[in-house]
């Protein structure tokens, strides 16, 4: 077991959640966009985008040898994927709208933000909690250097 | 009589216990959005690891071998078959910050203890001056 594990694993949160909350900020930006990607010579609105979250276990030898034998589980987080939302798109009636279809229909960005403010608030949250264990972390440390003084 | 008594063992032996489980909340904490996690926690002490320690000996030929056991070890348990998550993720937030703020209390109690020990160590090598 190394000094600095914790904060290593603390800080692969820290950075998993403030990836959350860019996701969030790139959903709640792209709320209106209807030209999000080029498809076969036609223009797709923004899709929403999610991170997918795991538990982080490099697969070196030692590591496993060590997880195997309860030694030194190194398990902080990582964010492995970013996936689209296939959730179809909302359509609004809006003739006057370049990218209207011949119905006068604009298919928007399926992004709801009602969903994205409490996935926002839930990586903010989280955050919060490994700021927390960071900072404990550095007064255990900090007390442990006091020892014989 | 030893110098060193084995209160300095016991003392180091609850700090290593203490730092491992600080580690294991923060771990905790840190995977509380992952799904299907399980949260861990440390047992105190390892009473069949002593007991396997103290009956089964590896036959170590090399110094390089891994050995049955140490008494350092300490046996991290997953806590298996709940979930508090609707996606399998059972780490209970408010606990783990609870045993966080007991845990650091604890460790320095035990700093605060072994510094104790090193001062009136101090105190009988000066001689009482």
């Amino acid at each position: 077991m190394t000094i600095f594990q914790n904060m290593n694993i603390t800080s692969s949160a820290l950075t998993a959640n403030r990836l959350r909350m860019d996701v969030v900020s790139s959903n709640m930006a792209n709320a209106e966009t209807t030209r999000g990607t080029y498809v076969n010579g036609e223009w797709q609105p923004y899709k929403r985008k999610m991170v997918v979250i795991q538990s982080d276990r490099s697969p070196s030898f030692s590591s496993l040898l060590h997880s195997e034998i309860n030694k030194n589980q190194n398990n902080g987080v990582k964010v492995t994927d970013i996936v689209e939302d296939n959730t179809p798109f909302n359509l609004v009636y809006n003739p006057t709208h370049p990218d209207a279809n011949d119905q006068g229909y604009v298919q928007m960005p399926n992004v709801d933000p009602l969903k994205e403010m409490t996935d926002l608030i839930s990586a903010t949250r989280s955050y919060e909690a490994n700021v927390t264990v960071f900072n404990t972390n550095k007064s255990i440390l900090t007390k442990a250097l006091e020892i014989g003084k | 009589m030893s110098l060193f008594s084995t209160t300095f063992q016991t003392i180091e032996n609850g700090i290593s216990y203490a730092s491992q489980k600080q580690q294991t909340i923060a771990q905790n904490i840190a995977n509380v959005d992952t799904p299907n996690y399980k949260s861990k926690t440390v047992s105190r002490t390892s009473e069949f690891r002593d007991l396997l320690h103290n009956e089964l000996e590896a036959y170590q030929t090399d110094s390089k071998h891994i050995p049955f056991s140490d008494s350092s070890q300490r046996v991290i348990t997953q806590q298996g078959n709940t979930s508090y998550q609707a996606n399998g993720n059972n780490v209970d937030m408010d606990k783990e910050m609870a045993d966080m703020a007991e845990n650091q209390i604890y460790y320095e109690a035990l700093v605060d203890r072994l510094n104790g020990k090193f001062n009136s160590l101090q105190t009988v090598i000066r001689g009482g001056k």
